[in-house]
């Protein structure tokens, strides 16, 4: 009943993986992120750039993977850094995974009490997710790379669609005037960009679950790339529609984009809520992803086996999604996790290279 | 047998679940709201009444709330009433009540009412050009976009009059606010109908600190008229004054919104004549010398001659399309300079968004006036050049 953890991905459901582990709950709130930062239209500009600094990242994470194949980060950064400083890096990498689920799932229902069930206990939207989240873990990576391409086609027509006929309200002229005050707010809005890429990290594990990783690097720039369309495409969309005025002052803009107009004949006259029950499917994709990233960590840093450790991340991530009292502190979470993911940045993909280069230089005769 | 417990067990839990949703609420429960009049305070007759009978809390009355509710069960009941011949029982009914804060109001309206009302399906907002005399946009709408149910597709539009009565109506089975939302279809008729300004957009009006137009409702015998446009002043918020219909014409063709409408002029013997405008266009070149500003404005129209009372007058040559062609524009330029006239003199701000064009051609001269802008706008030097050409003289030739 239950598949081994080490059961292999094709690189298309590889790329899925890793889009699905980025897309998700920062959608609906990229545009007011963004815009606060940037203070001008040129937010497009930020995204696109984050994108390709992002893209560079990855291919760093997939060359330092490649090195080691069949391995996972959890299992060679011990042999780079040592056991201590790499077990101990991997510890707050797992830990990172388990705040970042329990961050998707607040979000997720944050979103649905707001504007689909007002009055509902949180925990009863949350529990369920969680359930449902372990079965989908507990089949292996296997599984969840087959659920998550049955639901990104869904959510992305739907996304699209809804973008679609929000272009009624699009106006070219909320985008303009383009760099009015030079490069300086684009460069401030990097920070909040790079902050939606968060969960790109999955890639370090990914690789190691390819069939073939020698096209990993194809695989994951293609699984970055759709999120990076979709973002710009988000962005664009919601500041054209919107102006950066509105985006500013609304929690969710992408969600009051949606529902600043009505279709009367279309089959559905508020798109908002198709958008957002499918959307919902997006960031339990997204929560899924992080609970098997986490649980696979500490199983592998730790040495245990896998499904206890899932049953035992339950509680744990429900306590995660739990900590935050208000909506205020999920999005100071949010910040808070960025950060984390820039500093794990740091200490995982960027110093294991350096160590390892120099490693292997070592190896060289020195002069 | 451990087995069967189990799924005896799960299938118990799973009736659980059958009970539907968690918190749902049946829509013949509650009360619609469709549309939302805001007032200068003063109790409804009806409070009055309850006020002698002590029913009073601690307010001030600034403001008097009206909401259109749509009931639903009442409303097909009203049909079986017509069909019978008996009294006409309207398909709305509206309640208000006098405050200083729209929720506590609408709370109010919870110890007068069977149902809760509930605020998914409101369409419009009317104010009073009085009220927003008194209080700022922003703190009239601040509880309207902050409310989840209500959404940001909801229409904002001023009244000169009392914004409730334009909530009212003498035609039988006629839901007023669903008539008021209707009348933006006419925009493909007349650009004295204005795009619609949503709660969306007057987030990002009253932040930004521009200042805007709102339609203009009034109401005549039962019937209400989008009559010109209310003007909003960024910095302060308030209202300042109105544009009539021309103005609201010329200014939804100064923004490009305008689509279609007439001009009608008088010929040399004093008789009607009126073109039929097929297409409009406005385009705005904003040049800036020193504090000098200028802005150049090219309007373009393509049209059609459509009426003359002058009976002589069926020409269809391209000597008598010139002469009525430049009838036309010399009415046009008289509307347009009348428009520009009371936004930089009477008013002295600028609700027809030559700021916008400012900052996206000229940003860094934009950045420099942007604070005082309106003051700035009512110096600007504005050029403005007309190209009216008359393409056809409808199914009429000598």
């Amino acid at each position: 009943m239950f598949t081994r953890t080490d059961d292999k991905i094709t690189a298309s459901q590889a790329a899925v993986f890793l889009n699905n582990s980025v897309l998700g709950a920062g959608i609906l709130t990229l545009p007011r992120g963004v815009s606060e930062a940037v203070k001008t239209p040129d937010s497009w500009i930020s995204i696109l750039l984050s994108g390709v600094i992002v893209m560079l990242v990855i291919l760093l994470m997939v060359k330092l993977s490649q090195q080691f194949p069949g391995e996972t980060v959890f299992q060679y950064a011990g042999r780079i850094s040592g056991k201590f400083i790499g077990g101990l890096l991997c510890l707050l990498l797992a830990i990172y995974f388990v705040v970042l689920a329990g961050f998707e799932i607040r979000s997720l229902a944050e979103v649905t009490l707001f504007f689909l069930l007002e009055g509902t206990p949180i925990w009863a939207v949350i529990v369920p997710f969680i359930w449902a989240g372990t079965y989908l873990v507990c089949g292996g990576i296997n599984s969840i790379a087959r659920v998550f391409q049955i639901i990104l086609p869904i959510s992305i027509v739907v996304l699209l669609i809804s973008y679609g006929v929000s272009l009624r309200l699009f106006n070219i002229d909320n985008l303009r005037p383009v760099l009015s005050e030079g490069i300086v707010p684009v460069l401030r809005g990097l920070k909040p960009t790079v902050l939606v890429y968060t969960g790109c990290e999955v890639t370090m594990t990914l690789v190691a679950f390819m069939q073939h990783p020698r096209q990993a690097a194809k695989a994951m720039l293609a699984g970055i790339g759709l999120p990076l369309c979709l973002y710009l495409l988000t962005v664009v969309v919601v500041i054209g529609g919107l102006s950066i005025n509105s985006a500013i002052t609304s929690t969710w803009p992408t969600i009051d984009l949606i529902r600043s107009f009505e279709i009367t004949g279309f089959f559905v006259e508020r798109l908002e809520f198709p958008l957002m029950v499918i959307w919902l499917m997006q960031m339990f994709c997204n929560f899924c992803s992080f609970f098997f990233q986490a649980s696979l960590g500490f199983s592998q840093i730790l040495h245990l086996k896998l499904k206890p450790v899932i049953f035992v991340l339950v509680p744990l991530i429900f306590i995660a999604s739990m900590v935050p009292k208000s909506v205020g502190d999920v999005f100071a979470l949010g910040d808070a996790i960025g950060n984390m993911g820039i500093a794990l940045f740091i200490l995982i993909p960027l110093l294991h290279s350096g160590i390892w280069l120099l490693r292997k230089k070592g190896v060289k005769p020195s002069g | 047998m451990v087995r069967r417990s189990a799924i005896v067990a799960l299938g118990l839990l799973l009736a659980l679940m059958m009970s539907g949703c968690w918190s749902s609420k049946e829509i013949e429960d509650l009360a619609l709201y469709t549309g939302l009049a805001l007032d200068v305070g003063e109790p409804a007759p009806v409070e009055k009444e309850f006020e002698e009978k002590g029913g009073t809390y601690s307010k001030q009355n600034k403001v008097v709330a009206t909401v259109q509710v749509v009931p639903i069960k009442s409303a097909s009941g009203s049909m079986g009433q017509k069909g019978g011949g008996g009294g006409q029982q309207k398909p709305f009914s509206n309640v208000s009540g006098a405050g200083d804060s729209i929720l506590e109001i609408f709370r109010q309206f919870s110890i007068r009412r069977d149902r809760p009302i509930i605020g998914h399906h409101l369409k419009v907002i009317i104010i009073s050009a009085e009220l927003l005399k008194r209080q700022t946009i922003s703190q009239l709408m601040d509880f309207v976009m902050r409310d989840n149910d209500i959404r940001p597709s909801t229409m904002v539009y001023i009244s000169r009059g009392t914004a409730r009565d334009t909530l009212t109506s003498n035609q039988p089975n006629e839901i007023p606010s669903f008539h008021i939302m209707g009348m933006i279809r006419n925009q493909s008729r007349t650009s004295k109908v204005l795009s619609p300004v949503s709660l969306s957009k007057l987030d990002a009006l009253t932040y930004s600190k521009r200042s805007f137009v709102l339609q203009n409702l009034i109401k005549g015998d039962g019937e209400i008229e989008f009559s010109g446009a209310g003007i909003v002043k960024g910095d302060t918020g308030h209202w300042i004054g109105f544009l009539n219909q021309e103005d609201t014409e010329c200014l939804a063709w100064l923004n490009n919104q305008g689509k279609a409408g007439a001009i009608k002029a008088y010929d040399s013997s004093g008789e009607p004549m009126t073109y039929e405008i097929k297409a409009m266009e406005s385009k705005i070149k904003a040049k800036a010398d020193g504090d000098n500003i200028t802005f150049s404005v090219k309007l373009s129209t393509e049209g059609r001659f459509i009426e003359t009372w002058n009976d002589g007058d069926n020409s269809t040559s391209e000597e008598f399309a010139e002469k009525a062609g430049q009838i036309f524009k010399a009415k046009l330029a008289n509307m347009m300079q009348a428009l520009i006239d009371k936004l930089q003199t009477e008013y002295q701000c600028d609700a027809a968004g030559f700021g916008e064009k400012l900052a996206i051609q000229q940003p860094a001269v934009w950045k420099k006036v942007k604070d005082h802008w309106d003051e700035t706008f009512s110096k600007a030097k504005i050029e403005i050049t007309y190209d009216l050409k008359i393409t056809d003289f409808g199914s009429i030739t000598e």
